[in-house]
């Protein structure tokens, strides 16, 4: 193993590490104070930078294209193999550098935010297995490894979001944003078990495995599920402002800059299987216009800050989709790194918004222009809109009139089916709907 | 010798117990087990490479139980329940270690032993009662046709020999059926775990004897007749994995939900055990150590919980008991996790083997498995939620978290999860071997499945 691949392998380990350790540290009775928390994720950020810095500069002087670290398989069955690859090539290696850069200054911003908060060391324990996850997911040299670290990113994300947990309102909201990560990452194990099944394998450490075209289209879609739920693409958009319920900084990395580009990291990975399916192209393209859409209509009715970012950042992973549909590698590259840190600065900011507000006006003198496009519009049309908008495009209630709420049926059904020839009633152990504890909704 | 003192030591710590009452039935329990965990551990290591399933059953069961005599609450650590436990661990690693017929029949019936009689563990209604003696009396008619049709008890010398033919071959199914609470026979299951005593009862589930009949003989013994008519099984187990999955979707009794979690995760046991293809039999085999390490953490978990903040627990609405007892939290969490795939768990990769091998075998049917695990998450998560976060409940006076003992035992049931999950192959790797024999006797040889 050369200097860089060390370094890619320092560089993606080294929050995994500093998670089991402060895990284990917590185990056996240690909490660290919150200065010593935050010195550490300092220092192991700007190590892993300074260790990315070096991986760039080694590629830039070499000429060559990608470090590639190999360290043979985690598991092997016959000729099934889960090969654990690292990767850093000019597609991971910006996502890498920009889960290192803001992950280290969530962990600087988050020290004075949540100074003297009671999940204070929690809040850290987890954006360190949150960043090894991203890390691990954007270096992955295969689609198996990709899997470990997406599903790694979901988790953490779900616990922050539940991070306020004496207030029912985020738990619940956490228990909903993890069923539809967990239904749409189904598309991910299916998408890649095709791979295994077509390929031979879900490697792209070497190059992409060629497919046939309709083998490309079935497995691009079912990746294009993953990503879809992953970056709260229409249909399942529902749950990024239920998100919102975390703390700012998590908010900030996870649906302003990271988390939410996952989706569209994954369907960059499989480009050379989209362009081999314009079928699934099409629908990429379909979906991400229609979150585009969706997503500026439903942020210009939301009446709270952190909703409107977050809208504002789906219309623009949207539109992220539609570049990566369309094939302009480099536009959505580029679009994901801008967007990363633009919207990462607004959430960071969104607390002191009125401040920011106030300061802008005065410095141009005045209003803004209130002037807007759906002016243009007849009232009633706005109307409709507004309502439309107003509701998140009925999003939740169509996925909980037609898949949720017909679910808890036949769950009701097979609880009836079960009591039967037992004196236990129904009602003894059902039936409040997960994702509304009884009389606790807020 | 050394199998007959792994068998030997629990029935005598519990005959010890049950003649001298009231007399540190924790430590009896603790060193008993901890005799024959010894004992099936210098098995394991004496045993061939490749053909050391049942040692490792027998060092897990074993394990498993010493660590539910230091997790039980000092309520339920009395000496009949602590001789209960003994008696069920010498009985299961009888079972697990025989190659006689009989004795297989009498680890079996020994096994739920205690369940049936009235004054020992409680059995709460008529479903759990029938559905074990019906097992045990399709075993014993089928064993029964066995030695009527192949004149002999030793499994190895009937082997391949399809012995008593279909009939024998129905009522094993049967009895799997039955036993392992596989679709329709689902819910005693529930009921058992629900009026139950918790922690035996998580014991007499884990030793996971429908899949052990599966393994040990209808695999070895009936390769052509399993060939064609064991899809069916593996079918009927995908269906209650989605059953069970779907069930506990609505389900507000923690024991109940976790009883049909385990359930599921069972099942998939069995669907891996048909995928006739070793990626899905050593997933299914590596799966069947996550999932019996997990349940019987979370069950241990919720037990403790019922002991300190009483037995109306449910998951209709916040408890958050994390703020009283974090370390319970926390592992509950990673047990619950580890039972449905988290990554950086054994279960990851044994069920990344486990859903390939059987999406390969059942390109269709097999999307249930990933369907049904991804429910069971969803289940899991918000009875964690329910439990642990939320609004604290008012009336708790400040209860102890994790006690040491309890906490070691946990964090070695935790090691086990996560350390299986960053180094697998050394689990998958020794049960490759025995994926291969199995597959081979499906398909008589490992080699004739990858020509396929």
């Amino acid at each position: 193993m050369n200097l860089s691949q060390a370094l890619l392998v320092f560089v993606v380990m080294a929050p995994g590490a500093v998670f089991l350790a402060l895990a284990s540290l917590w185990l056996l009775g240690w909490v660290p104070s919150e200065r010593v928390l935050s010195r550490i994720t300092g220092l192991t950020f700007a190590a892993s930078l300074l260790g990315l810095a070096a991986v760039l500069w080694a590629l830039a002087t070499t000429h060559a294209s990608a470090v590639t670290a190999t360290f043979g398989n985690w598991f092997a069955v016959h000729e099934y193999r889960f090969p654990l690859v690292l990767v850093a090539d000019r597609l991971s290696l910006p996502f890498l550098a920009m889960t290192v850069a803001l992950s280290g200054l969530i962990g600087k911003f988050s020290a004075t935010y949540l100074h003297r908060e009671s999940g204070f060391f929690r809040f850290y324990a987890l954006l360190h297995l949150f960043a090894f996850g991203s890390l691990l997911a954007f270096a992955a040299g295969s689609f198996d490894l990709l899997i470990a670290g997406w599903e790694l990113v979901g988790i953490t994300s779900v616990l922050l979001i539940a991070f306020f947990d004496r207030r029912p309102a985020p738990v619940e909201n956490g228990v909903r944003v993890f069923g539809v990560y967990r239904a749409c990452d189904i598309g991910l194990l299916v998408g890649v078990f095709a791979l295994h099944k077509w390929a031979g394998g879900g490697s792209f450490a070497a190059g992409m495995p060629q497919l046939a075209a309709a083998q490309a289209t079935v497995v691009c879609l079912f990746l294009l599920l993953a990503a879809a739920g992953k970056a709260a693409q229409v249909p399942f958009s529902g749950w990024l402002p239920r998100a919102m319920e975390g703390p700012t900084p998590s908010s900030a990395i996870f649906y302003g800059a990271i988390s939410i580009h996952a989706g569209a990291y994954l369907l960059l990975r499989a480009q050379p299987l989209l362009a081999e399916a314009p079928l699934a192209s099409v629908a990429v393209i379909a979906t991400g216009l229609a979150t585009a859409i969706y997503g500026t209509m439903a942020g210009r009715a939301s009446a709270d800050v952190k909703t409107s970012l977050a809208f504002a950042s789906l219309t623009q992973v949207g539109v992220i989709f539609v570049e990566i549909g369309f094939g302009w590698r480099s536009v959505a590259i580029a679009h994901v790194l801008g967007h990363s840190v633009v919207r990462t600065l607004q959430f960071l900011r969104a607390p002191s918004m009125l401040h920011d507000y106030r300061r802008m006006r005065s410095a141009i003198g005045g209003e803004l222009s209130r002037e807007r496009a759906e002016d243009l519009l007849p009232d009633r049309v706005r109307l409709w809109l507004y309502r439309w908008a107003l509701d998140r495009g009925h999003l939740d209630t169509i996925l909980d009139r037609w898949f949720i709420q017909p679910l808890y049926e036949i769950s009701r059904l097979f609880t009836r089916l079960d009591g039967i020839g037992t004196a236990r009633r129904p009602s003894d152990s059902a039936i409040s709907l997960p994702g509304h504890a009884e009389g606790e909704v807020e | 010798m050394t199998a007959v003192i792994a068998i030997a030591a629990p029935w005598l710590a519990a005959i010890l117990l049950i003649a001298r009452r009231r007399r540190s039935p924790r430590i009896v329990g603790f060193m008993g087990s901890l005799v024959s965990a010894a004992a099936s551990a210098l098995l394991l290591l004496a045993a061939p490479a490749g053909e050391s399933l049942r040692e490792s059953l027998m060092t897990l069961y074993s394990c498993l139980t010493m660590a539910s005599t230091l997790m039980l609450p000092k309520r339920d650590c009395d000496a009949p329940t602590v001789a209960g436990v003994l008696f069920m661990l010498g009985a299961t690693l009888a079972a697990y270690s025989t190659d006689n017929l009989a004795v297989f029949l009498a680890g079996w019936i020994l096994t739920m032993a205690p369940f049936l009689v009235k004054r020992w563990f409680r059995v709460p209604s008529w479903r759990p009662v029938a559905a074990l003696s019906l097992s045990s009396f399709a075993l014993a008619l089928a064993i029964g046709v066995m030695w009527a049709s192949g004149h002999s008890l030793s499994i190895e010398a009937l082997k391949d020999r399809n012995p008593g033919g279909s009939a024998a071959f129905a009522l094993l199914i049967a009895a799997v059926i039955l036993r392992k609470g596989i679709c329709p026979a689902q819910a005693w299951i529930a009921d058992l775990a629900e009026g139950g005593s918790g922690i035996p009862t998580a014991l007499l589930l884990n030793g996971h004897f429908g899949a052990l009949l599966v393994a040990r003989l209808i695999l070895p013994l009936f390769p052509d007749t399993a060939n064609n008519l064991f899809p069916m099984l593996c079918w009927f187990a995908m269906a209650t994995a989605l059953y069970v999955a779907i069930r506990a979707l609505t389900e507000n009794s923690p024991r109940r939900l976790l009883s049909f979690l385990a359930l599921s995760q069972s099942a998939a046991i069995l669907a891996g055990l048909e995928s006739r293809n070793p990626e899905g039999i050593a997933g299914a085999l590596a799966h069947w150590f996550v999932v019996t390490v997990s349940t019987a953490g979370l069950f241990g978990i919720l037990r403790l919980l019922e002991v300190r903040f009483g037995e109306n627990l449910t998951a209709s609405r916040h408890f958050g008991l994390a703020a009283h007892a974090p370390r319970l939290a926390v592992s509950f969490c990673i047990f619950g996790l580890a039972l449905v795939g988290l990554p950086g768990t054994l279960s990851f990769c044994s069920q990344d083997l486990l859903i390939h091998g059987t999406l390969t075998s059942h390109p269709v049917a097999g999307v249930v498995l990933p369907i049904a695990t991804a429910m069971n998450a969803v289940s899991i998560f918000r009875l964690f939620a329910r439990l642990f976060l939320g609004k604290r409940r008012t009336g708790f006076t400040h209860m102890a978290d994790a006690l040491p003992r309890e906490r070691w035992t946990l964090a070695a049931g935790l090691l086990f999860v996560v350390f299986g999950g960053l180094f697998p192959n050394v689990i998958v790797g020794q049960r490759l071997a025995e994926a291969d024999a199995i597959a081979a006797h499906l398909f008589r040889s490992v080699q004739s499945y990858h020509k396929m």
